[in-house]
């Protein structure tokens, strides 16, 4: 132990070190000109500044550009999307058969936890960062987010999280599995994440902490960037509908995320200090499931309600008409907002709660049905009469609202009190969930991945590539949710690394063949996503250039949003033709004429 | 301003303190909450030492050391308020470190509360003198 921590101490000094010189070679502390709210350096310094960002990796280390931090959250995003990924289809491939074809039980209980916080934590809510933080500032007009720096800090705070939560599986091997991956699922119910002895639970808690940290502070600067930093052009009659989710999603992550970390450290102190705040003798294990649900449910429309915003800004370009009712739009967002605190217990109505307790939540989850049900009609009747171009992008989206309805209304019936003591805990909960976030929220990122290209890129994607990428996406997403929702009916329960049961309890037979659909559509699904990375990686690097600042040609329309106006006067600037002086951040001269 | 500029100051859209804000703020859970002491004094340096050093940079404060100093007062503050609250006066002692699991925690936060202030300290001091 001695020896241990003597090796610790001399590493973290040695880190520290490094870090003082690496420091002190980059930065000289103290040339600071004061330039405290951000503004641009005055004066003379005009002379220093030559270009707008250093070059290679400390460009990448150092950016406080919101741009190019908006690229690093994708970057980030797509790679913890992957991993969850080859997370789901180990879980696939295992439940093939009855007794598990390759994993062993407390392998696939590790993977299943850190499939879910992966999806949920380190794919979903930095996907959304990374669409949010590139396109808000430009379609509000402004020149950043109001605090660059802290959003710097928020994006550098997420890969120590995916470490941490990851952690387990990277340190069994090489501590003789004395820290092993946590396996408390991704809701950690107490008593089972209490007594989990493994380290690696504190290490996994400790990342979604610190991952919390980061969607608060990205929140913040959210917020202070809509309402103080919009362009004199841009009031709250004509804020685009994206940023009025992101404004509604911010006000959540407000609220929910920092309930979320404190209950967190609640758990560790009581893993570790042995506090009672979740013991029998204390507040006692349902206080977990109320604490983590007031987070939890929000947080389902944390990561809902940009995507759907998303929606409603691509769907009407590929319509060729304006987003119907865009008012009541904004309405039923705000509204969803606001419901999504008072239906958390709804996750709780096989508890044993309070049957009045349990009646009024039930009315509440029904009635968000409404603003959902007000944005699809909305989206349905934009496309009515339109003249629709099924571009990869409008494909999504439209893929998106399919599957939303699906999912939507199996979620209302979940909502219903009897219905639910019947399929709670069962394969019709994961069918339902997963419409909405591979189906739904995972479309809507592929349809803002796809649209936005041209800007983030300079070039075009692969068409082809692109609708192989949804017809796969979309066959495999109904084949295996589905399949996971005639599970539920057959009493399938969730969570299980086997299914060798009884034949009284479940129809052995359907439910291995519904669990073999499932799988073959997990694999349609994967070979989809590999057409995407192909498609996203050949055409990053080889793909033509748009020449145009309007690729989808939306001007015809009138629908040409911010954010293309501000990409046409960068490729304007970019053309050394017109003026060689003129050189856009991030753009390289070429020269045409040797 | 003698000084060849800074990597902040040549770039405005680039500065190095926010990725060791993160990294300092990492380390420090990582250390507090597993108890591992190590980690948690070198965290929390960091930590205190990049935020002296971002709100120098940014310009809501002229030096980073008197920052540096206030964020190590804070902790012993912080450490020593929570081991009256909660840690028996009697075990409070340096034969103890080690032992109890909130003690050693404290002292660990504690030490680098005073390893800042003594870096903030002689830092002002030598700043001052040299001018």
């Amino acid at each position: 132990m001695v020896a241990g921590d003597i090796v610790l101490t001399g590493l973290m000094a040695v880190l520290l070190v490094g870090v003082a010189a690496l420091l002190t070679r980059v930065e000289n502390w103290r040339s600071y000109t004061p330039l405290a709210g951000g503004g641009a350096v005055t004066g003379d310094e005009t002379a220093v500044i030559n270009r707008e960002k250093p070059a290679g990796i400390i460009r990448w280390l150092t950016t406080v550009d919101h741009k190019d931090i908006g690229l690093l959250y994708g970057v980030y995003a797509v790679i913890a999307f992957a991993v969850g990924g080859i997370m789901a289809m180990l879980i696939r491939l295992q439940l093939v058969t009855p007794a598990g074809a390759i994993l062993s039980n407390n392998a696939y209980n590790s993977i299943l936890t850190s499939h879910g916080i992966t999806m949920l934590f380190l794919f979903g809510t930095p996907i959304i960062a990374a669409f949010a933080n590139y396109f808000i500032p430009l379609l509000i007009g402004a020149d950043d987010m109001a605090f660059p720096r802290i959003n710097a800090i928020a994006f550098w705070l997420l890969p120590p999280a995916a470490l941490l939560i990851w952690a387990g599986f990277f340190l069994a091997p090489v501590t003789d599995n004395m820290i092993e991956p946590a396996r408390t699922a991704w809701t950690m119910y107490t008593p089972l994440s209490v007594e989990q002895a493994n380290p690696g639970v504190d290490l996994m808690l400790l990342g979604l902490h610190l991952s919390g940290v980061a969607a608060t502070m990205g929140a913040i600067n959210f917020i202070a960037t809509i309402f103080t930093e919009r362009n004199e052009e841009v009031n709250w009659a004509n804020l685009d509908i994206f940023s009025w989710t992101i404004l509604t999603q911010s006000a959540l992550i407000l609220f929910a995320f920092p309930l979320l970390g404190s209950a967190i450290v609640m758990l560790l102190l009581d893993r570790n200090l042995q506090t009672t705040f979740f013991a029998v003798e204390g507040g006692g294990p349902l206080l977990w499931q109320h604490l983590f649900w007031f987070f939890g449910h929000p947080e389902v429309y944390i990561l809902v309600l940009p995507p759907m915003g998303l929606v409603s800004l691509i769907l009407p370009k590929f319509s060729g008409r304006k987003l119907f009712g865009f008012k009541f739009v904004v309405y039923s967002t705000l509204a969803i907002g606001v419901l999504s605190f008072g239906v958390w217990a709804h996750h709780m109505f096989s508890t044993g709660m309070d049957p009045r307790l349990r009646a009024s939540f039930m009315a509440v989850s029904l009635a968000i049905a409404i603003p959902s049900a007000v944005k699809t009609f909305n989206w349905i009747t934009t496309m009515w009469n339109g003249r629709l171009r099924l571009t990869t992008p409008m494909l999504f989206c439209i893929g998106f609202v399919s599957n939303f309805i699906i999912g939507g209304v199996t979620g209302v019936f979940l909502a219903s009190i009897p219905v639910d003591l019947i399929l709670h805990d069962t394969y019709y909960v994961v069918g339902h969930f997963h419409y909405i976030v591979m189906g739904a929220i995972g479309f809507a990122a592929f349809a803002g991945i796809y649209y936005w290209f041209p800007i983030f890129t300079g070039r075009m994607y692969q068409r082809t590539l692109g609708k192989a990428h949804f017809w796969f996406s979309m066959v495999g997403t109904n084949i295996t949710f589905f399949a996971m929702l005639a599970l539920g009916y057959l009493g399938m329960p969730r969570r299980y690394a086997t299914y060798q049961f009884d034949g009284a309890i479940a129809p052995l037979t359907q439910v291995s063949t519904f669990h073999q659909a499932a799988t073959v559509g997990a694999l349609i699904l994967f070979i989809g996503q590999l057409f995407f990375v192909w498609n996203i990686v050949q055409s990053w690097l080889e793909g033509p250039k748009v020449e145009d600042g309007d690729p989808w040609n939306l001007e015809r329309d009138g629908m040409l949003d911010r954010e293309f106006q501000w990409f046409e006067e960068q490729l304007e600037a970019d053309s050394p033709e017109k003026d060689p002086s003129l050189l856009a951040d991030g753009g390289q001269e070429e020269q045409n004429d040797s | 301003m003698a000084e060849e500029p800074g990597l902040s100051d040549q770039y405005p859209t680039a500065s190095p303190w926010p990725l060791f804000v993160a990294l300092g703020l990492a380390l420090s859970e990582i250390g507090v909450f597993v108890g591992l002491f190590p980690v948690a004094v070198f965290g929390l340096i960091l930590f205190g030492g990049s935020i002296a050093g971002i709100l120098t940079e940014s310009g809501y404060v002229e030096r980073p050391w008197p920052t540096l100093l206030g964020v190590g007062v804070v902790l012993i503050i912080l450490a020593a308020a929570f081991a009256l609250w909660q840690v028996p006066v009697a075990d409070i002692a340096l034969s103890n470190v080690g032992t109890g699991p909130l003690f050693t925690r404290l002292v660990a936060v504690a030490a680098a509360g005073a390893v800042m202030i003594a870096m903030g300290g002689v830092a002002s001091v030598m700043e001052q003198t040299a001018a």
